[in-house]
């Protein structure tokens, strides 16, 4: 007999049902709705009492209106009034004997909900032993409960991985028939199996040796059974035995210790990648791009190469094509890039248009990242903008424009290259740009052969020009007074141009500036002015790709791990080629060492390593201050004195410390002696800071030698980078040093300043604490009432808030608050708070190793004097950290 | 955690809709229709996970999806669910269904709406997965019925 009779449901229901089905038009049927809508709206708000079965079936009609897709706008409270019947079927309680098994999921769902009503405490014992209930449902339930509470609670719930071993064990050493009801397609409980695989990789390997000994035996069962000939025929039987395999692996992977496991692991791996399920091929492509991450298996990885790049070329299915793409992507290094390289831009000329760009930025960094030579990288570029051009972003060109103009040996075949890729009748608006900078740049360098002179490259750049967009047009005119330095012979043609009325009255404002200034400056100055002006672009700071950061942005927070190059680091030094220490490579580094990984990689040749603030192109422009001018002081990273060399910072250190928590330039410090001035500058996790210490006497200070120290665990939480600067300071004079600080994680103390000299013969010291405080790596996060509600909610654990109720030091004015609010570096939101009192703010703190989200709040109380400040961000020395500094501004 | 479990048939009619976060309604709608057209488009011998669409969470979340006869079995899953064992949860639900309705069709989803949801609460609540033993849920379906049956025969209907 069916559990669910035809019979028995309400006729009316049907009746209205089939009406609606037999509507031969979309009209016809919004008319039936309509109807019946004014019908039920009229026996809702009639006289008569309705009967819970009238009420129940009016309930469903209106669900099944909901569900056409039509707003539905009453009736609820009709359907809660439901609920509260004493009838069984009119609210449908289920008297389920399993409570334990909703009383789990149900603790989870308030938990997900909102943690902090869910206090740790002696119940996550009793939950952690529901692993050994007899009932196979509720130790599922269970597992699901323990896996999401423990991944914020991992030492309440340790002692879950010894019982879900064991679990484990039974189940997987068990006959196909010892689990009865929970055996599927011959699978003994594989839902089971695969959720206690997942709750393990929560954990790290088991320390205690038998447990580990048991867990090992049972992974190894798992892919032994992977061999034996299949029990049944049936697609089912393969997929619950493969989901308990790839979880299997997966937990082999999060491991990463045993490298007997890994190779068996990624050999299985292989072999899914021919079978003939499409599913399995896919999830084979997926969970193999987290091995090409393992030093274990990187290599065996890379010996199915070619099934890979095959795959990218023959499946019909673009998801498996794409997981294609990124194990490409992943087990590239230097032995295979060229290879690799080549058959990702084969692919991109047919590759769907979702994930174009997500191919050329993997391509540009491939092709950056393993150069062996540099002509094959502009050539591997070019080739990605000829191919696709309209997916080729900003970061890419500009990208490659830095390499060119950093490094001298391939300048020539560049403007070579791009000059013969501007032949071509139609060519991408982007190798238009990236032609006109390299050939103003260094278009001489092939002006020497007649197919390329000067009015040649000129004539070819300018056919292009009145097809491009404003921004390229600005780029060549750029080029063009380039020329006219590179090539006098072209001064009088390129004038013209200028001078050409398209040029000067130009409905375009930068265009017309341009074209004026460029004119009057070929006309006005001497030769030498021109050649100083418009002399070849220095050296780009060396800093990492800012591809890399793009592709880590458009991946998102949870990136596929192979993107991630921070958690390839065990392997990365010998694998990846990053930095090699071996000596050849230290005296002549691998031309790659110096492009990407730049914070390890000393560049021997290039200018200091300014790990420098800003972006791009901007950056050049950023500042004279940027090359300090002290002459030649050695360029060797300071070796600070350890902290016990060093007296204690003065009285008045903190006092000074909070005037710079809001804004970054001032004077530091000031006696009768000396002077301090800051200048500052944060973005990202990067700071640049210059400290000038002025000589307010009549009288040279010597030996002078300000440090920089890190108190404590500092060290591994921020890096500052100082140059030693002169040891003498003359009287009334001004020297300057310039601190290149990384913040690579959350940190509370500052940094502290010595400053050591002797004036007049007397030993003179004094440590200052370094104004740079936590909030300086914040960067501004605009975001609607709601977004800042819900992850407002989210934060909600106790210890990641925290709260300061003070008295105003300070008149309270709302522009004065503001503009402090601002400068800790918060981005102010507006209509958030009921109050328009109120200032609510956000900010992410942008350290190396992680981000924190901040929320704050600040509730002044004019009556009272007082404010109240909330802040609450992820981690919870920062929000008391913050707070505490914030609340000294007001 | 499972995020949404739809049910359309061929032409992208809904035949049932839980989802276990909460959308606005014109946006579960438009999630309806987003997904109905991405799996549309894709044959029957390809894979059955695809990366989901724009409007559910983004690329830590996939959809995953069968098709039987008339109708698309889509569940909407973050990256904490096994692909695999997804597809195996979709076909306990479907024979699940299949024993309660004596070879279910696409009509008994529309006129026994209220016995399909049911069913899905024994097998998924509140986003995860509750029970997979198949005779356990229709055990617990029959005993929902037998309460229904003596509570109808009580009142003489």
């Amino acid at each position: 007999m069916p559990a669910v009779s035809k019979g028995d449901g309400m006729r009316g229901l049907a009746v209205f049902i089939s009406d609606i089905r037999n509507c031969k038009s979309k009209e016809a049927e919004i008319k039936r709705i309509n109807k019946e809508l004014a019908n039920i709206r009229s026996k809702f708000k009639g006289d008569k009492a309705l009967d819970g079965y009238s009420k129940k079936k009016y309930v469903c009609k209106l669900l099944f209106i909901f569900l056409l897709g039509h707003d539905i706008d009453f009736g609820h409270m009709e359907a809660v009034n439901l609920l509260s019947s004493n009838k069984y079927t009119e609210k449908q309680i289920d008297s389920m004997d399993s409570v334990k098994q909703s009383a789990a999921l149900c603790l989870l769902r308030l938990y997900k909900a909102s943690p902090d009503l869910v206090p740790m405490g002696e119940w996550t014992a009793r939950v952690v032993h529901l692993l050994n209930d007899q009932h196979m449902g509720v130790v599922t339930a269970a597992v699901s409960l323990i896996t999401c509470l423990c991944k914020k609670n991992p030492d309440d719930f340790k002692t879950c991985i010894s019982l879900a071993v064991s679990r484990l064990s039974r189940i997987v050493s068990s006959a196909s028939t010892d689990l009865q009801d929970y055996t599927y397609y011959f699978v003994p409980a594989p839902w089971l199996s695969v959720k206690l695989l997942r709750l393990l990789q929560c954990y790290p390997p088991p320390e205690d040796a038998a447990v580990k000994g048991r867990l090992v035996e049972c992974l190894e069962t798992v892919l032994n059974k992977a061999q034996e000939p299949p029990k049944s025929k049936k697609v089912q039987h393969s997929n619950a035995k493969n989901a308990i395999l790839f979880e299997t692996i997966s937990l082999i992977i999060h491991y990463d210790s045993e490298p007997n496991l890994l190779v068996r692991a990624c050999n299985q791996l292989g072999q899914f990648l021919q079978h003939r399920e499409t599913n399995l091929r896919y999830l084979a492509l997926e969970s193999m791009c987290t091995l090409a991450s393992s030093e274990f298996s990187h290599e065996a990885v890379k010996t199915h190469i070619d099934t890979v790049i095959n795959a990218l070329k023959t499946e019909r299915d673009v998801s498996v094509r794409q997981r294609a793409a990124d194990l490409l992507y992943a087990m590239c290094d230097r032995s295979n890039a060229k290879q690799i390289v080549s058959e990702m831009l084969r692919y991109l000329e047919t590759a769907d248009y979702a994930i174009r760009e997500e191919i050329v930025l993997k391509v540009a960094i491939l092709a950056e990242k393993y150069a062996v030579d540099y002509s094959w990288y502009v050539d591997t570029i070019l080739n990605l903008i000829r191919i696709a051009g309209d997916y080729v972003s900003e970061e890419v060109w500009y990208r490659v424009l830095q390499i060119v103009t950093n490094r001298d040996d391939v300048q020539g075949y560049a403007a070579k290259t791009v000059f013969e890729a501007l032949q071509a009748p139609a060519c991408h608006e982007n190798m238009v740009k990236v032609g006109g900078y390299i050939l103003g740049e260094f278009g001489n360098l092939i002006a020497g052969d007649p197919r390329s002179s000067p009015p040649v490259q000129f004539s070819l750049l300018h056919s292009k020009f009145h097809l491009c967009s404003v921004a390229t047009r600005a780029l060549l005119l750029s080029t063009y007074i380039k020329f006219i330095n590179l090539f006098p012979e072209t001064k009088a043609t390129i004038q013209a141009v200028l001078r050409a009325g398209s040029q000067l009255r130009n409905a375009d404002v930068e265009l017309q500036q341009r074209a004026v200034e460029y004119l009057t400056l070929s006309s006005v100055a001497s030769t030498d002015v021109l050649a100083t002006v418009l002399e070849e672009m220095p050296p780009f700071p060396e800093r990492e790709s800012s591809i890399l950061a793009k592709l880590k942005r458009k991946k998102g927070p949870g990136a596929g791990s192979a993107l991630d190059d921070g958690r390839r680091d065990p392997s990365s030094n010998d694998i990846n080629g990053g930095v090699e220490p071996t000596p050849s490579t230290v005296s002549t580094p691998s031309p790659s060492a110096d492009l990407l990984g730049l914070r390890a990689a000393p560049p021997p040749a290039a200018p200091p390593a300014s790990a420098g603030a800003g972006n791009l192109l901007v950056d050049v422009f950023d500042g004279p201050a940027a090359q300090p001018s002290l002459g030649p002081t050695p360029e060797e990273a300071f070796l600070s004195p350890g902290p016990e060399d060093i007296g204690p910072p003065i009285p008045e250190a903190d006092e000074l410390l909070n005037k710079f928590v809001c804004k970054n330039n001032g004077v530091l410090f000031e006696n009768q002696l000396l002077q301090i001035g800051v200048k500052s500058e944060f973005r990202q996790n990067l700071g640049r800071m210059y400290l000038f210490y002025g000589n307010k006497t009549s009288v040279q200070f010597q030996n002078f030698s300000p440090t920089v120290v890190h108190p404590g665990d500092l060290q591994t939480q921020l890096a500052v980078q100082t140059k030693r600067v002169a040891a003498q300071v003359d009287g009334g004079a001004q020297v300057q040093q310039v601190l290149n600080i990384e913040c690579l994680r959350d940190f509370l103390t500052p940094p502290l300043l010595s400053v050591r000299f002797r004036y007049g013969g007397a030993p003179q010291a004094l440590t200052l604490k370094l104004p740079v405080t936590i909030n300086k790596f914040f960067q501004p996060t605009e975001m609607a009432a709601q977004d800042f509600f819900q992850r407002w909610k989210q934060l909600s654990l106790p210890q990641q808030e925290a709260q300061k109720i003070f008295k105003a030091n300070h008149p309270m004015d709302a522009e004065v608050t503001k503009a402090k609010l601002l400068g800790f570096g918060s981005a102010l939101l507006d209509n958030v708070d009921p109050n328009p009192e109120n200032f609510v703010g956000a900010g992410i703190i942008q350290t190396k190793a992680l981000q924190v989200g901040c929320l704050l709040r600040l509730e002044p109380n004019a009556q009272a004097q007082m404010y109240r400040l909330t802040l609450r961000t992820s981690k919870e020395p920062v929000s008391r950290h913050l707070c505490e500094l914030l609340a000294q501004q007001f | 955690m499972i995020q949404a479990i739809l049910v359309f048939n061929n032409h992208g009619k809904p035949r049932l809709v839980r989802f276990y976060q909460r959308f606005p309604e014109e946006i579960q709608q438009q999630i309806v229709r987003e997904t109905f057209h991405l799996v549309l488009k894709r044959d029957d011998n390809i894979c059955n996970f695809l990366e989901g669409g724009s409007l559910i969470g983004g690329s830590d979340y996939k959809l995953i999806y069968r098709h039987y006869a008339t109708l698309y079995f889509v569940f909407c899953v973050d990256s904490s669910e096994s692909e695999l064992g997804i597809l195996d949860l979709i076909q306990v639900f479907v024979e699940t269904l299949d024993k309660c309705f004596e070879n279910v069709c696409e009509l008994d989803l529309i006129f026994h709406m209220d016995k399909v949801h049911y069913i899905l609460q024994e097998v998924v609540m509140g986003g995860m997965v509750l029970e997979t033993n198949m005779n356990e849920i229709v055990a617990q379906i029959e005993a929902q019925n037998r309460l229904e049956k003596s509570e109808l025969l009580a009142w003489g209907l």
